[in-house]
């Protein structure tokens, strides 16, 4: 039943493509599309709702099989509950052009290859789905932005780290499927050789489609090129796609790992947390701010899973699948959250033209529906109760709390220090969103533009709604869907439903109480204020009047913070004054944060494989003589190799 | 529910809401003594909320529903965290629950709620003092979450209610444990409470001033808001080390009976260290924090040591 339901949603989606490419039927192509993705979502929750299996099961030969269990279920229903409000918000961000159309159709080929990757059931289709996944996320770029130099650039870059950290997912996948363990159906012996190697290799592999540091050097400049939907789903689903991978292989397939592997993807996810957050702080561009803090989500998903590692091999079977349920509670969270971000960076874009932060402003006074939805993400992002990223910190800082709970001494401390970082991380994200509502959506305009956005139309505004409400109704009844997340661990002990989050060793969060307390008391306070006010008047500014140029900036409000982080990011920064005749003329300031990974650990690598490159060059002489020879040589080594038995 | 639970429930209700005002008064008396003033009485912040009360509010041209709403969700949110932090180790079902990670969640909305309304503002001596104590709040909140994860760790639970319980007697300070959680705990009163070393009540001065920044353009009844949170945040910290933090009886009588003198007498602590340090410059104040942390990880190690 299910299963007929899926399959018909996928056709939509297949046939609102097709349709898309048309200039006539290219809305209706739209419509289709957002309803299929839309069915696909509700097909996607009823799976892990009803705990029904569908198709085959997996297996580790090279026929295709196809399938759905919770935890596919699980990425679909996030995948559908993206897609649809992103695909409603294409209708008319993405213009009936050619190359809007192009993209529309793309745009779902994308969405089908990321459903691919978790239906799949066998290595094969798995890693068709996987290339796909990130070769058509590449062309939708390319066609989106006319294949201009940046995006050339960019695609590059992303398709080569990808690709050459993606060698460690076709490692992990081929390793499995040769021990008949692509699945989970032969057991791998725990601390076992090949189980650490599946386990670095999926790590590395699948680590870099996700993003976490320091593999996260395409992320930040992919993301905020492509077109707004599209990066929606490339932050919102595709790199929790490759996350799915990582649960499978280390939660399910691998058996239980040793507690240092643990404690490896603890350090790797609280360096991508606090790292993509520092990073996300002193950027200056929207939608490069959000990719960055993608990592930093990422990085709070990796902390749950490394809690649940270390406490399955300590034998706290129960709290290791809280972990795993509130990493996949955050991982749902933020799939929604960021793509809210990311689709009201778009209409910002739209209304504005730009979205340099220092150069927007007073949004939320010219867009109300629009920013009053960002400020909703913004604050879900932050972690701001009663809101859903509150709700999956919470799980995960109480996850963490338990490694240090049930762990020995080396893990326990490193469990504390992780939930020391996911602290200063979320006390970093508050800062900062505080930064990104400031400068977009308070305050007077910063630019002409500013001053006259208009309001996103209907469809894109219903899309943003949509997902805002989304924040609040998972803020709210967040133990609705953390009862069966929990149930999708193998060992699982079940847990009994409740609407809040009540679990044992915590003082409880009932999601809907806190925000009835909170709202009940605002609405009280308010009341009791009365309105009665005075004329408004200037803001004090010393008695000077609050002109443009005593404007706060961006690189302004994060400065003590940089000043206090000094000693390790090593802003960089250029002061020219010119001056003639002893009379000041003109002050020039410059400066910014360097990516310290860029720079200390890829531009090394880039220079030398540049120079390896140009040693490899001159093997190329172009003479037919020289690849004779190189031809004979190879043969009598392989001959030699064979006679030895060597090879063969 | 017994009796002593609703007794502890008025306590809660009322000290946090009512008597908070009190705990900064006290501690501008006593530190005025012991600077030679005669200075004002402790009942002083009700006279001023009472004159603020009377006052008509103003908003600064161009401010929007952000800046209207914050004084009253600062409030909102603190009341929410005055229910979640027991006066002792019992108290009502408030329906929010004690957990101790919600707090930090409460006390992060509210400073959210304060902080936006400065850009609202958008002058530079509001965004000077929002961007600050963002800047420190990042160490506050590790250092908070971090002692507080000793005490959980001790009690098994991240329950209030049974933290207070599982920290009651002696035995527990037999291990350098809680000792080093309370060290990490008292630089988080110090910040939270917006006092010296990390931040000057007094002054009014642009430049130096850290929490007072952002509610430079608040006034009436908006600022009878703001002023309130801040002095429920001291009785909200202090409530905290004194039914954690500091030695206190098992018995929950004698919980609540005890409770009001270690409140003064963290006061008057408050007030000597306010007299005897200066004001530490505003980039410092980090590492000061970060020793706390650092202090709370080595209580937390030697918990690991003890119990494995």
């Amino acid at each position: 039943m299910i299963g007929v339901f899926l399959l018909a949603a996928l056709g939509a989606v297949a046939l609102g493509a097709i349709l898309a490419l048309g200039r006539r039927t290219f809305e209706p192509g739209l419509w289709t599309q957002a309803a299929g993705a839309a069915g696909v979502g509700v097909a996607g929750f009823w799976a892990i709702g009803s705990g029904d299996t569908l198709g085959t099961g997996f297996a580790s030969t090279f026929d295709p099989r196809l399938g759905v269990d919770g935890l596919s279920g699980l990425f679909l229903g996030t995948l559908g509950l993206i897609a649809a409000p992103a695909v409603v918000f294409s209708l008319r961000y993405l213009e009936s052009t050619r190359r809007g159309r192009m993209t529309a159709a793309l745009t779902a080929a994308f969405f089908l290859a990321l459903a691919l990757v978790v239906c799949a059931r066998d290595p094969l289709t798995f890693l068709t789905g996987w290339e796909l996944m990130t070769l058509l996320s590449g062309t939708v770029i390319l066609v989106a932005r006319r294949a201009d130099r940046l995006s050339r650039q960019t695609v590059f870059n992303y398709l080569a780290v990808t690709h050459l950290g993606g060698v460690g997912t076709w490692v992990a996948v081929l390793l499995l499927a040769d021990a008949h363990a692509f699945g989970g159906a032969v057991a791998i012996s725990s601390g076992s050789g090949l189980q650490i190697a599946i386990a670095l290799a999926a790590l590395v592999g699948m680590g870099t489609k996700a993003g976490v540091m320091p593999l996260h050097v395409w992320l930040p400049r992919a993301h905020p090129i492509a077109p707004a939907p599209v990066s929606a789903l490339m932050s919102g689903v595709m790199i929790k796609v490759a996350l799915y991978g990582l649960v499978r292989v280390l939660v399910e397939w691998v058996g239980v790992l040793p507690v240092w592997f643990g404690v490896l993807v603890l350090a790797v996810g609280a360096l991508s947390a606090v790292g993509g957050v520092v990073y996300a702080l002193f950027q200056h561009d929207l939608k490069r701010l959000l990719a960055l803090h993608s990592i930093e989500n990422v990085g709070i998903i990796v902390l749950g899973l490394g809690a649940c590692l270390i406490l399955r091999a300590r034998g706290a079977d129960a709290w290791a699948a809280f972990a795993l349920g509130a990493a996949l509670l955050h991982t749902v969270n933020h799939a929604v959250f960021k793509s809210l971000l990311f689709l009201g960076a778009g209409a910002f874009e739209r209304a504005v033209g730009s979205l340099e932060l220092d150069r927007i402003g007073g949004l939320l006074r010219r867009m109300p529906w629009t920013a009053g939805a960002f400020l909703v993400g913004a604050m879900a992002i932050a972690g701001l109760p009663p809101l859903n990223g509150f709700a999956s910190e919470w799980l995960t800082l109480q996850a963490l709390l338990h490694v240090a709970a049930y762990g020995h001494v080396g893990d326990g401390i490193a469990g504390a220090i992780a939930l020391a970082t996911l602290a200063a991380t979320a006390a970093l994200a508050l800062f900062c969103f505080v930064k990104v509502v400031g400068l977009v959506l308070l305050g007077p305009p910063r630019s002409e533009a500013a001053a006259s956005a208009e309001e996103a139309p209907m469809p894109m505004r219903a899309a943003l709604v949509f997902l805002g409400g989304v924040c609040v109704v998972l803020g709210l009844v967040p133990g609705l869907l953390f009862g069966p997340l929990v149930g999708l661990a193998p060992w699982s002990p079940g847990v009994p439903t409740h609407i809040g989050l009540e679990l044992p060793g915590t003082g409880s969060l009932p999601g809907v109480w806190i925000a009835v307390v909170l709202v009940a008391i605002t609405g009280s306070l308010t009341l009791l204020r009365g309105t009665r006010s005075a004329a408004p008047a200037p803001a004090w500014a010393s008695g000077q009047l609050l002109e443009p140029g005593l404007r706060w900036t961006s690189a302004g409000f994060t400065k003590p913070l940089r000043l206090v982080l000094e000693l390790v990011l090593r802003p960089q920064r250029e002061i020219t004054v010119q001056s003639e005749g002893g009379v000041l003329q003109k002050v020039s300031y410059s400066g910014h944060v360097p990516h310290l990974i860029d720079d200390h650990l890829y531009a090394p690598l880039e220079r030398v494989s540049l120079a390896a490159a140009a040693q490899a060059r001159r093997l190329q002489s172009g003479s037919l003589g020289t690849y004779v020879v190189y031809l004979a040589g190879l043969v009598l080594l392989l001959l030699a190799a064979a006679r030895l038995g060597w090879i063969g | 529910m017994s009796g002593a639970t609703a007794v502890a429930g008025a306590v809660q209700i009322v000290g946090g809401i009512a008597l908070a005002p009190l705990l900064p008064g006290l501690v501008q008396h006593w530190k005025a003594r012991l600077q030679g003033r005669r200075g004002p009485t402790p009942l002083q912040p009700y006279r001023e909320l009472r004159r603020l009360w009377g006052k008509s509010a103003v908003a600064p041209e161009g401010a929007t529903v952000v800046y209207r709403l914050a004084p009253a969700v600062t409030a909102a949110a603190i009341i929410a965290a005055v229910l979640v932090v027991p006066a002792a180790s019992a108290a009502p079902s408030w329906g929010i629950g004690h957990d101790a990670l919600l707090l930090v969640g409460l006390l992060a909305l509210a400073r959210f709620a304060i902080v936006t309304a400065a850009w609202d503002v958008g002058s530079g001596f509001s965004l000077i003092g929002a961007s600050r104590d963002l800047t420190l709040s990042v160490f506050v909140e590790a250092t908070l979450v971090l002692s507080l994860a000793v005490a959980a760790l001790l009690a098994g639970t991240t329950d209030l209610r049974g933290v207070v319980a599982a920290t009651a007697g002696t035995e527990v300070w037999t291990s350098p444990a809680l000792a080093l959680g309370a060290l990490a705990f008292a630089l988080v009163v110090v910040a939270e409470t917006g006092r010296q070393p990390v931040d000057s009540p007094d002054t009014h001065l642009e430049l130096t001033m850290i929490h007072e920044g952002p509610l430079l353009e608040f006034a009436g009844r908006d600022l009878v808001y703001l002023q309130w949170a801040a002095a429920a945040r001291h009785w909200l910290v202090l409530v905290l080390a004194a039914q954690v933090f500091v030695p206190h009886p098992r018995d929950l009588w004698l919980q609540l009976a005890v409770l009001p003198a270690v409140l003064i007498v963290l006061c008057a602590a408050l007030a000597l260290v306010e007299t005897l340090v200066a004001k530490m410059r505003v980039l410092v104040v980090p590492r000061l924090l970060a020793a706390g942390a650092i202090a709370a990880l080595l209580g937390i190690a030697s918990w690991l040591v003890s119990s494995s």
